[in-house]
């Protein structure tokens, strides 16, 4: 599983973010704003994928930790007006710390009643932001006017590419190690992994903590970015499932596979919206994430690993 | 003889079933004992609870003397015991280096990260159980039944153990497999190692043990040569019924 980490493999990422950063003259704004919404997508499609495409712990809870991260500097920089370098560390760390309470159900439960308890910790923080310190979280309204760290189009994006690439970079080191291949293991056998000498509550805690950490980041600067928060936008079913089919869709237990599933979801969205302006569009993106699914459930990752081998083994 | 594992008054139930029944044994270092008994009799539960898959409701395990049944699993496994399974279980989406590789990893997450794979000594590990390098690359789901267990002694033994638990280790395997996989044993008993091994293909097992014990039902039978212990008339009875 773990691979050295070559010239090749940094000079194909150099080139991917390069390309990226050369879009902004090649498109226009609006373009430029759904591609920045794929960039926060693929950060928590990645985030999803270190805690639940790993270990094989699936999160239905996905937007607490989010939220978490993005109340905690919404309300610390506008309500106490603390400086945005401090609140989104800040919001950050308190997301780990709601990483390791979503951690507690995992020593005892896995499959389906993990997945349904994290999704009632998602609920839970919808009903709860609404009803306890309003003046706090704003309540059903949330909050508007929150500082944002860029001004306009390109600037916003050259944020989002920036803390895009530089997780997804950090995340592919890390998961180059031997590290990595444990927590894959986890994934595939849990109990031999344990029966391997490896003690996999400290794995997946810290694959927990990883996790929650980098979504709480994406929360953040999310937050930071739009300007405003609202319990209903962020705590909402459709955003859950689309964070889980771009990981999906994408290839889970990878890097790349997120990041891919995030952009073809958003732009599928976003070219339907003519067509479908309603919630007819979930109905088709449904449908092509579950062909795409039955096809190959390694994700898109698997389609294009395959035609490159089939490529590179017809050259030979 | 120096004892390596005990078993003392060790009791499992589970609800009304008592799987173990107050049993007892030692097994002295570069000893291999066989562990026998029908369908049921509760030989596969011993090696969990030795392992700690499954908590002892009373009794005492102790490994060099130090008692193992408040420890978990992994902290037992580097103590020195470990034990393969009645049905292999390989990572599935691994090949067969990197299956053994999990079994060679430091047990500390900084460690993980920053220590390379040990590729040169899972190669080794390999070697010395007799999968080829042709092997190495490949995913367990196209080996042999033969050749996964292979996998499995490879990734047990590089866990580093003294004392290995083979649960029903020729099961499945063609007669040319079950040599194959006794030479190997031998082989690692030569240097040292240490055995406590299930199997219902009893004639394999014979040359492969210097004691046995029997069970049924979760309780003691007897113990002794193999010759004894399978001439003795509760071991008939519970086996033959007659």
């Amino acid at each position: 599983m773990s691979t050295q980490i070559t010239w090749k493999h940094l000079a194909l990422w150099a080139l991917f973010l390069g390309g990226m950063a050369l879009l902004p003259m090649l498109v226009g704004k609006g373009t430029l704003r759904t591609i920045i919404f794929a960039n926060y997508l693929a950060i928590f499609a990645m985030s999803w994928d270190v805690l639940s495409g790993r270990t094989g712990y699936i999160s239905f809870g996905h937007p607490f930790l989010i939220g978490i991260g993005a109340y905690t500097t919404a309300i610390l920089s506008y309500r106490f007006d603390v400086p945005v370098g401090i609140s989104i560390p800040v919001a950050v760390i308190v997301t780990m710390a709601a990483g390791t309470l979503f951690f507690l159900p995992a020593l005892r439960i896995k499959g389906t009643y993990f997945a349904l308890v994290t999704l009632a910790f998602m609920e839970l923080m919808y009903q709860l932001v609404q009803v306890i310190r309003p003046d706090l979280t704003g309540g059903t309204r949330g909050i508007s006017g929150v500082q944002t760290l860029t001004r306009g189009a390109v600037n916003g994006y050259y944020l989002s590419l920036a803390l895009m690439g530089v997780i997804a970079i950090s995340l592919w080191a890390m998961m180059k190690t031997r590290l990595g291949t444990a927590l894959s293991a986890i994934g595939m056998n849990e109990e031999a992994v344990e029966g391997s000498g490896l003690n996999t509550t400290k794995l997946k805690l810290f694959a927990f903590m990883v996790g929650a950490g980098v979504a709480g980041i994406g929360g953040a600067f999310y937050v930071h970015y739009l300007g405003s928060i609202a319990p209903r936008a962020l705590f909402d079913i459709n955003f859950l499932f689309t964070i889980i089919v771009a990981a999906l869709i994408g290839g889970a237990s990878t890097i790349i596979g997120p990041m891919a599933g995030a952009f073809f979801l958003t732009f599928l969205l976003e070219y339907l919206r003519p067509f479908l302006p309603g919630a007819e569009r979930y109905f088709i993106y449904g449908s092509i994430a579950l062909i795409l699914y039955m096809y190959e459930p390694k994700g898109l990752y698997e389609i294009l690993r395959k035609a490159r081998e089939r490529l590179t083994g017809a050259n030979a | 003889m120096t004892v390596i594992l005990e078993l003392e008054h060790v009791v499992k139930r589970f609800g009304g079933l008592v799987a173990t029944n107050d049993m007892s044994f030692e097994v002295a270092k570069g000893e291999s004992v066989g562990l026998i008994g029908p369908n049921g009799a509760g030989k596969t539960t011993i090696f969990s609870l030795i392992m700690g898959e499954h908590k002892a409701d009373s009794g005492s395990i102790r490994l060099h003397g130090e008692e193992l049944t408040k420890l978990a699993t992994h902290k037992r496994i580097r103590r020195g015991v470990a034990r393969t399974y009645q049905v292999p279980r390989p990572f599935a989406d691994m090949d067969v280096l990197a299956n053994i590789e999990v079994g060679l990893m430091p047990d500390s997450i900084m460690a993980m990260i920053f220590t390379a794979p040990a590729d040169e000594e899972a190669r080794a590990i390999a070697r010395s159980v007799g999968l080829n390098d042709a092997d190495l690359h490949r995913d367990p789901a196209e080996l042999s039944m033969g050749d996964l267990r292979k996998l499995e002694l490879a990734r047990t033994l590089a866990t580093k153990p003294e004392v290995m638990l083979l649960d029903e280790v020729f099961a499945g395997l063609t007669a040319g497999e079950i040599e194959q996989i006794s030479g190997l044993l031998n082989e690692k008993r030569q240097e040292g190692m240490t055995y406590v091994i299930v199997s219902h293909d009893l004639r394999s097992l014979e040359p492969l043990i210097d004691r046995a014990i029997a069970m049924t039902q979760g309780t003691f039978v007897c113990q002794g040569d193999y010759a004894t212990v399978m001439s003795d008339e509760a071991v008939r009875m519970a086996y033959l019924g007659h």
